[in-house]
């Protein structure tokens, strides 16, 4: 099944500290279309610490959406290892996998995703709705204070701006105090200035410990984070570490 | 918990839908209001019935002459049924614990001072009374020799009193009858009326003074007989036939000259129309469930589509698929609850304009019926919202979210 060069050791024994939150081997995804063969992962290996801040490059094509789709347990490899937090999620069932998604990821994506007509407590309370928790209001009034929005609590997203939506749905990702943040082209909908916020918020909580993927086709996003990963062909072709100093042409392996 | 959330989220998007949601949900109205409105109706008039029949007389029967049809008919000799027959039914019958000859005319003249009315008039025996459960309010019922000496009394129903405008103070003057002079004796505990027609609008004299004025009569006489007890009614029945079948000097493949008719044979004949009636409403409801449930159905499918990227983000922050199927399951029995609310509440509606009418009987919905209500119109939401849920549980999280 796997295609591991060396016997690796279970993470969650892998030595000193706690767990990586992501550790990929060898993950492939392949998808038929017809009598084609399209290998959108050929053979990821991944590892993301708790608190990394890292970013997901690549152009269009490259297997960014279908390795975000595996990080967030919406979608299952065709082959190689995922442990999240330690655990073995790859070939979970569905009704697993979707508990586990809600357990420890949390989701913002580049357009909000809100629920229309519920205020944005009730939004924020979705995610503990199906994972049973009792003070969920409590916890979601909590979430939202941590983005800012202590007083906007009984809005509904109509009466917000696009910045306000955006932690809103930050919110809700981390209402569930997860072990990931999965970010997909969060600011693709917003101005600068408000990208600017967005990302100083995503800052924020790096430091207060919270570990966040963003996914992103936007160099200057990307060279905010720590460190970036770039994907072409469904191959990592670069991990390093970001930052605005770098030329980010002549990244090489 | 998650139930509740799921209700709140149906009613608001019901609600959402205001008015999508009322024609969507037409079709079950229509099944829950034609249900409520015909079970109400039809116990309405079942209940009515068997109180008109118990009024009628307990364990009753009636035997009348009568030519019966086709060629069989045509080759008897004169139908008759005269007081002989009366007297051989009396002394032979050891099932019937009374019987009482029943002549009846339907228009009589009943005129008292200047006042002259029309009623109907018949002409029975002192054990009539009891066979038809017909007591004496005021005043005395007949006597054995009011029949025997043929005394020219009679017992008024309130009807006629009223027709008449008379009080309790009339028992014991006389009036004309046809033309005879009647010495009032007893006035009739009321009855009420049945569809229209008042059972109290009734004279009763002696049958021996009615054969004397109605002399036609005397080959034609009808009976009201009353059977030991309920079990004894239908080996009366066959008792009466065969005295009256040898009396009449019948053979064997000759048909009856006579009828009898047993209160169970009139139940019976009523419940067969309530049957009928109980059966159109089935169809009337199937139909209008089926349509009712293709359009919940067919609105639950638009509304999965609409909100595919909500389903998407749902089961991103972990809902599963049984929570999504929960979810617009819940809805689609709100949705067709509400249609079924509404049916009963139009069905209670409806009923109440029916009972205003002066000669309808009294309708109650029963409780059950408002039940069964609820319960069809939750089941069709069930039955026709799996396929929707199930396409909504279904759904990859990843092309939900990314649906336009």
């Amino acid at each position: 099944m796997t295609a591991d060069p060396l016997p690796l050791p279970e993470p969650a024994a892998a030595a000193d500290g706690p767990p990586p939150v992501i550790l990929l081997r060898g993950v492939t995804k392949v998808y038929r279309m017809g009598l084609e063969e399209v290998r959108a992962l050929d053979g990821v290996d991944l590892r993301i610490d708790p608190n990394e801040f890292v970013a997901i490059m690549g152009p269009s094509g490259s297997g960014k959406s279908t390795l975000m789709n595996i990080l967030g347990l919406l979608d299952v490899p065709t082959g190689g290892r995922y442990w999240l937090a330690g655990r073995d999620v790859a070939r979970l069932s569905q009704s697993e996998q979707a508990r586990e998604r809600g357990r420890r990821i949390g989701f913002v994506f580049q357009t909000f995703e809100l629920l229309p007509r519920q205020t944005a407590l009730q939004n924020v309370e979705l995610p503990l709705i199906y994972s049973g928790v009792r003070d969920r209001r409590a916890r979601a009034a909590e979430a939202l204070r941590q983005v800012g929005l202590a007083d906007r609590m009984t809005h509904r997203p109509n009466q917000m701006s696009g910045g306000q939506r955006q932690r809103v749905a930050i919110a809700r990702a981390l209402v569930q105090e997860p072990a990931l943040i999965l970010a997909d082209e969060p600011t693709g909908n917003l101005d600068t200035r408000t990208s600017e916020e967005i990302l100083d918020l995503f800052d924020d909580l790096h430091d207060r410990g919270q570990t966040i993927v963003l996914v992103t086709h936007e160099p200057d996003i990307a060279a905010r984070c720590r460190r970036v990963v770039r994907l072409r062909d469904g191959r990592v072709e670069s991990d390093g570490p970001g930052g605005l100093s770098e030329d980010r042409e002549t990244i090489s392996c | 918990m998650l139930i509740l959330a799921n209700v709140r989220g149906a009613l608001e998007q019901v609600w959402a839908n205001r008015l999508r949601s009322v024609l969507t949900v037409l079709g079950i109205v229509i099944a829950v209001t034609s249900t409520i409105t015909v079970v109400s109706v039809v116990q309405g008039f079942t209940g009515y019935v068997s109180d008109f029949l118990q009024g009628l007389g307990t364990n009753a029967m009636w035997i009348w002459p009568e030519r019966p049809g086709g060629e069989a008919g045509k080759r008897l000799g004169r139908v008759t049924l005269d007081l002989k027959d009366v007297q051989a039914l009396q002394a032979e019958c050891s099932t019937l614990r009374s019987l009482s000859p029943l002549i009846p005319r339907p228009s009589a003249t009943v005129s008292m001072g200047r006042t002259e009315v029309t009623t109907q008039l018949e002409g029975v025996s002192a054990e009539y009374h009891t066979i038809r459960n017909l007591p004496v309010e005021v005043g005395r019922p007949f006597t054995f020799l009011d029949i025997e000496r043929r005394h020219p009394v009679c017992v008024l129903g309130r009807e006629v009193l009223r027709k008449l405008e008379r009080g309790d103070d009339i028992v014991g003057r006389t009036l004309l009858v046809d033309g005879r002079r009647f010495r009032v004796v007893g006035i009739l505990a009321e009855k009420g009326s049945v569809l229209g027609n008042s059972q109290d609008d009734l004279v009763l004299i002696p049958y021996t003074m009615a054969l004397t004025m109605y002399p036609s009569t005397r080959t034609t006489i009808a009976l009201a007989a009353q059977a030991l007890d309920e079990a004894q009614v239908p080996e009366a029945k066959a008792q009466v036939v065969s005295i009256l079948r040898r009396r009449h000097r019948l053979d064997a493949y000759q048909p009856n000259d006579f009828q009898i008719r047993t209160q169970d044979e009139i139940l019976t004949a009523f419940n067969s129309i309530s049957i009928v009636a109980t059966a159109v409403l089935a169809g009337i409801v199937g139909i209008s469930l089926l349509v009712g449930g293709i359009g919940i159905m067919n609105v639950m499918l638009v509304s999965v589509t609409e909100r595919t990227r909500e389903i998407g983000l749902r089961k991103a922050v972990g809902a599963r698929r049984r929570d999504i199927m929960l979810q617009f399951l819940t809805e689609a029995v709100c949705l067709s609850l509400l249609g079924g609310g509404l049916g009963v509440g139009l069905g209670y509606g409806i009923t109440a304009i029916v009972s205003l009418h002066p000669q309808m009987v009294d309708v109650a919905v029963p409780a059950w019926a408002v039940l069964l209500g609820f319960g069809i119109s939750a089941g069709t939401g069930v039955a026709f919202g799996i396929l929707p849920a199930l396409k909504a549980a279904l759904l990859n999280p990843i092309d939900a979210l990314r649906h336009e």
